[in-house]
């Protein structure tokens, strides 16, 4: 609650503050009415760092600073921070541009990714970084003794997959190669779309081969780290903070601005946007405001908020018993009303969603949504064998323990038993104890969410295929699974995503998911940070980002930051 | 005394042996595992890590291996933070929840204390009430409340402290304050009762019979029975004020050991979590016996054998 708070008296001094530097600095002085409007519209102070310092909060500890090895979005920006990969996300669009490779070339059956590497490319203490380093890295995060678990991105690699579950031992075999110092190609098996995406991807990022056999473990220490990337890491203390200076043997560090990246691991909401608004931090990135302050923060120009690739949803466990009928998960699926949820409980912070896979792939067209429709969704459950909810089974909701989860599963319990007259349970379980129930099955229905790891709806409907260990609900359909692989094949980009687009009608109209919200980011920014902007994978390449000192002057929209 | 030190600290190794026995099943009892996740990890690596962390061993024989590697005070590598040895971990954080809990336990004898005297001395009086009527407040205001609030005033409202994270002397002050209202509360209660209690002895009688100026009564002879609840309280206190901030180390965001004893039930990190549960277990036993020999100290009716 603590941050909603107004605090007008501050703004009052810092304003004065302000005007009483310019007063003594330059001439003439900003229009003094504008500045004290401008200060209001802002949630946070807007009195910009010494020098070119950006400070933001990471939301939590990294679980390993090791690119090969993480999973997860704080260890994630820790990773691109301090390492580039073959091509590097647009700031604005995550296209991939050209990173450690200048340019790359393509067969004509889509197969082999020849990459030219920069010349001249070093690591952060000179050894010089080659083709050889690409090939070490990404053979380490196929090796089984790594343990990597992002593996699975690789597998669109030739021999990846059967090299990694120990199947293949021929390195040979694995269509990776560095034929010279400059030039590392890439054979796959299939066609893969969005190959060049995932070589932006932090589990394809290069790592230094020395440090790690020297060091172990421990080769991610401040005082061990060797990196190819923009930022240094300075300092680090668990718990505490990440320092991170430039790169000055980095191939474009004339363009980095920045001189010190502060981060925090601030886990509380609360606090994370209390620092926020306090100018400890200048960015408060997304998934650290409370949900409930979010239309609240609306009215604020340094709040921004967009459409983040990622859906909340409902699984079905299918072999279990109402649930394996298709017309109970028909039913279920068009009695939720998806728009009184995000309207209602969520105070538009997200957007209803009845498609599986999110908005905003490149050429991708979905498929209808699911409609909300009572009256189909009574017909559907006497179909099954319970008109009126006659006889339907006592089941479940299973979440997380979370006050938010509890709400949605409170309001489509009120649904269902509105609509189609059936009675559902809710159960809550801790973290460890819901990942056990939806890996092993054992629950009826769950809450789960979604992200997507690259811009393609492969990333999402190739996890519902038979025996996808993200599947969770026993759901499996050979349609499905020979559309999914059909479109691996496809060269050609239109037909590949009208094969996707039937995958996913498939998947819709079989109900074995009942989705419900689409993520959006929700992030605070400091208007006079410049090249941070909102994303739909939410990630950041924060070699773009400067600290403008005159922002005043030449204030930019909001959202155009 | 010496042997009953003795005594005691041999008494120690039982008494954690049980923990950690209690402690490893009841994790091992517990459903999932350390590498589960919401997104799904490899068979191969997941059998990878089983066999590096010795998971795939019958359970005795992880039992006895953790057994003795505890002994050797090597609990191994986090789960976690696989590239984290818990002994490293605890280190790191243990001293920020020492200073955190060390300032807010002397900011609450140095202020309950005298408080607490000065409610019994002037016992019935509108200054006693209105002292206990604080106290009571401090008692009542949880620190998940009153955190924010002080943030709110102190922080956002006037810009006189930091509103969270542990850099620098005036970062301290917030936190400090929100851990030690409740101590200082209860130590002031405390040392009223306690001194209400001494006051109206035969003994003190006696001293200010023989014409001994109050503050000799009050302070040498007084003072020193009179305290003596809140020496006992201050053993489990000091432990509860060191390793219960976790509440506060949120709220601050605090690099303490408390959130990774609270975290690492949650991700079933099996080392960390038996690592700090026996650093804490030896850590409130050695601080309960301390206070046994502060006892003897300040009253000699109590023998220690």
């Amino acid at each position: 609650m603590e941050s909603l708070a107004r605090c007008p008296a501050r703004y009052k001094v810092l304003a004065a503050a302000l005007l009483a530097a310019c007063a003594s600095s330059c001439a003439p002085p900003a229009p003094p009415t504008g500045q004290a409007t401008n200060q209001a519209r802002y949630f946070g102070d807007t009195t910009p760092p010494q020098g070119q310092v950006f400070t933001f909060n990471n939301g939590a500890e990294p679980e390993t600073t090791d690119p090969g090895k993480m999973s997860g979005q704080p260890d994630g920006r820790i990773a691109r921070m301090m390492f580039e990969g073959l091509t590097t996300p647009d700031p604005r669009t995550l296209e991939p541009l050209p990173g450690q490779a200048y340019r790359w070339d393509t067969s004509a059956d889509g197969l082999t990714y020849t990459f030219h590497l920069r010349p001249g490319l070093t690591w952060s203490d000179g050894a010089p970084l080659t083709a050889r380093d690409f090939l070490w890295s990404w053979m380490r995060v196929l090796q089984p003794e790594t343990a990597a678990r992002n593996s699975g991105l690789f597998f669109p690699i030739e021999g990846a997959e059967a090299y990694s579950k120990g199947e293949l031992t021929d390195r040979s075999k694995v269509g990776l190669a560095a034929p010279d110092d400059s030039t590392f190609v890439v054979r796959l098996h299939s066609p893969t779309a969005y190959f060049l995406f995932l070589t932006q991807y932090y589990t394809f990022l290069p790592v230094p081969q020395r440090v790690i056999e020297k060091y172990g473990v421990r080769w991610t220490r401040p005082e061990n780290v060797v990196v190819n990337g923009a930022f240094l890491l300075d300092k680090w203390r668990q718990g505490d903070r990440f320092e991170f200076t430039r790169n000055p043997r980095y191939w474009d560090a004339a363009s980095v601005k920045l001189e010190r990246v502060i981060c925090f691991p601030v886990e509380d909401l609360n606090t994370s946007t209390n620092l926020y608004k306090a100018g400890v931090i200048d960015w408060n990135p997304s998934g650290n405001i409370p949900a409930q302050f979010i239309p609240y923060m609306r009215q604020f120009r340094d709040f921004s908020s967009g459409r983040f690739q990622g859906v909340y949803f409902y699984s079905i466990n299918v072999t279990r018993k109402p649930f394996d009928n298709v017309w109970v998960r028909r039913a279920l699926n068009a009695s939720v009303d998806r728009d009184a949820i995000t309207r209602d409980l969520m105070k538009g912070s997200r957007d209803p969603w009845a498609l599986f896979a999110p908005s905003g792939y490149p050429g991708y067209v979905p498929p209808d949504s699911i409609h909300y429709d009572p009256r189909y969704a009574r017909e559907c459950l006497a179909k099954a064998g319970y008109p009126g909810g006659k006889g339907f089974p006592k089941v479940a909701i299973l979440f997380n323990t979370s006050e938010d989860h509890r709400r949605v599963a409170e309001a489509i319990q009120a649904m269902w038993k509105r609509e189609l007259k059936i009675d559902i349970e809710l159960s809550n379980q801790e973290w460890g104890s819901y990942l056990q129930a939806t890996t092993q099955l054992q629950y009826d229905i769950a809450r789960r969410s979604w992200i997507g790891d690259y811009l393609d709806p492969n990333t999402f409907l190739s996890m519902a295929i038979t025996g996808d260990g993200n599947n969770r609900t026993g759901w499996s359909d050979p349609r499905y699974d020979a559309l999914i692989r059909a479109a691996a094949r496809e060269v050609d980009p239109a037909k590949r995503m009208a094969t996707l687009r039937d995958a996913e009608a498939l998947l819709l109209s079989d109900g074995p998911m009942i989705p419900i919200y689409h993520y959006s980011t929700t992030e605070l920014v400091k208007p006079y940070v410049r090249g941070l902007y909102p994303t739909a994978l939410d990630t950041h390449p924060l070699r773009h980002v400067w600290i403008d000192h005159d922002w005043q002057r030449k204030p930019v929209a909001a959202g155009a930051r | 005394m010496f042997t009953f030190v003795v005594r005691r600290v041999l008494l120690f190794i039982p008494t954690l042996w049980v923990i950690a026995t209690l402690t490893f099943f009841m994790m091992r009892l517990a459903p999932g595992g350390p590498f589960q996740s919401e997104k799904d990890i490899p068979k191969a690596a997941l059998e990878q890590l089983q066999k590096q962390y010795g998971l795939d061993q019958p359970l005795g024989v992880q039992y006895s291996r953790f057994l003795g590697n505890a002994l050797r005070l090597d609990f191994g590598p986090s789960y976690k933070f696989p590239a984290r040895e818990v002994r490293e971990i605890i280190f790191d954080s243990f001293p920020v929840s020492l200073e955190l809990g060390a300032w807010a336990l002397l900011l609450s004898i140095l202020i309950g204390v005298p408080i607490g005297m000065f409610a019994a001395l002037k016992q019935n009086t509108a200054a006693d009430y209105g002292a206990m009527g604080l106290a009571l407040a401090g008692v009542s205001i949880p620190n998940f409340v009153l955190g924010p609030v002080l943030v709110l005033t102190l922080s956002l409202g006037v810009f006189v402290f930091p509103p969270a994270l542990w850099q620098g002397p005036a970062s301290r002050v917030l936190p400090v304050l929100t851990l030690s209202t409740a101590y200082i509360a209860y130590i002031a209660r405390l040392t009223r009762a306690g001194m209400l209690d001494v006051l109206h002895q035969d003994y003190i009688r006696t001293a200010y019979a023989k014409g001994l100026p109050e503050r000799v009564v009050i302070f040498k002879h007084a003072l020193k029975l009179g305290i003596l609840p809140v020496v006992s309280y201050i053993g489990p206190a000091a432990a509860r004020v060191i390793m219960g901030s976790i509440v506060v180390e949120s709220i601050f965001a605090i690099p303490g050991l408390g959130r990774h004893l609270v975290n690492g039930a949650f991700n079933r990190d099996y080392t960390l979590v038996m690592g700090v549960v026996l650093f804490y277990a030896a850590f409130l036993m050695v601080l309960n016996l301390i206070v046994d020999i502060a006892y003897t100290w300040l009253d000699p009716r109590v023998e220690l054998a």
